[in-house]
């Protein structure tokens, strides 16, 4: 963290090279968040990079009381939801059921259903969670990412995204058990 | 036994997130209910499958190539221009407030002020060229003065010899101590009459 923050106050001071520093460190948690929220790897190495270009240009605006990593996340998740406003996309809210292939589906699940999940290797499940958080709403899908795939923590991620803790835990539930419907169904 | 817990407290539990507490009382609970055991074995798989999803693979020449979409850092060309623009701002707000309220135009305080700063610089010019020369007069006064000093201690250096100058510091010492002392007693003497 303390590392982060030298770097950017060289780049402030423009040292081009330390910014390239900051690029390689986040390059791959970045590209990570960004594949799974736009599905295509083309998309998000072009978004990737309009995210660093973004944070390097406002980069005097970062206040080092905060993790550069929570900032970066911020301008990458405000870029993915004006990609999300461009493209109109049709969002799900995730109070109102939503239409499955086999009926209606409700996001608030509870009761431990039966075991289907064993049956797989955990290779074989790793990719059905790939395919599967495709389908899952960018609302939920994105807190997903924001807590196992780039591993921060709730509070963290409350952060991020400007979310009290209990409704991100909360969110991050429902996508797995979303998750987890969706593979008992395939 | 205590009731079955939630599944969103099952994967809390799996995260470290339960708190000491409940993680014991699910625990317990665990242990004897079947249906919530197998629960948490699955959500275990899963969890670890969550945890474990790949990362994404970088081509290797990415970060140079955001380097190379990177703006030139700005420099700043014209720092002086700001606080011009302040000062000619500052002076015609001045000159408008003045006009406003002595009624004087603004033409007229423009030759008012010329005449001022004029008439101002016609007289500190040649004080401040009588000041420099003084000041390199004292300076060079002050040379010579150190110069003919130290040529002196060099004379007296040669003439004297190593011994001749310990005599002499010794002597000057002596001089210096009984002066002192002398200079004392005056003083005390002074103050008693």
């Amino acid at each position: 963290m303390t590392e982060d923050r030298q770097l950017v106050s060289r780049a402030l001071k423009g040292d081009r090279r330390a910014y390239e520093m900051i690029v390689r460190k986040y390059e791959q948690p970045l590209t990570s968040y960004l594949s799974r929220m736009t599905g295509e790897r083309e998309t998000a190495l072009d978004f990737a990079q309009e995210v660093f270009l973004k944070a390097y240009c406002s980069l005097a605006s970062y206040r080092p009381a905060f993790k550069f990593s929570t900032w970066l996340f911020k301008i990458a998740s405000n870029h993915m939801i004006d990609h999300w406003r461009k493209k109109k996309l049709p969002t799900v809210s995730i109070d109102q059921p939503f239409e499955e292939e086999d009926g209606p589906m409700t996001p608030q699940i509870a009761d431990p259903g039966p075991s289907v999940v064993r049956k797989f290797e955990l290779a074989e499940i790793r990719e059905k969670i790939e395919r599967a958080l495709e389908a899952v709403p960018e609302t939920l899908r994105e807190l997903f990412v924001l807590r196992h795939v780039n591993e921060f923590s709730y509070e963290e991620i409350a952060e991020i995204k400007s979310l009290p803790v209990g409704t991100v835990k909360n969110r991050v539930f429902q996508a797995k058990e979303l998750l987890r419907r969706r593979m008992e169904a395939s | 036994m205590t009731s079955c817990p939630r599944a969103e407290d099952l994967y809390l539990y799996l995260e470290g997130e339960l708190g000491p507490y409940h993680a014991r009382k699910l625990e317990e609970h665990v242990e004897c209910c079947e249906a919530c055991r197998e629960a948490l074995e699955e959500r275990r798989l899963l969890h670890e499958a969550f945890t474990s999803l790949p990362p994404f693979e970088v081509p290797g020449g990415f970060a140079r190539s955001v380097m190379d979409n990177l703006p030139e850092p700005e420099v700043r060309r014209h720092g002086w221009l700001a606080p011009l623009v302040a000062a000619v701002a500052a002076l015609s707000v001045g000159l408008a407030g003045f006009n406003l309220f002595t009624g004087t135009s603004i033409s007229d305080v423009l030759v008012a002020l010329n005449g001022f700063f004029g008439q101002a610089v016609a007289q500190a010019a040649p004080l401040a060229i009588k000041t420099f020369k003084l000041g390199g007069l004292i300076l060079k006064i002050i040379r010579d003065l150190l110069t003919l000093g130290l040529n002196g201690l060099a004379t007296f250096s040669r003439v004297l010899g190593p011994g001749g100058i310990a005599l002499a510091i010794g002597l000057t010492a002596l001089l210096a101590v009984l002066a002192f002392f002398g200079a004392r007693r005056f003083l005390h003497q002074g103050e008693g009459s």
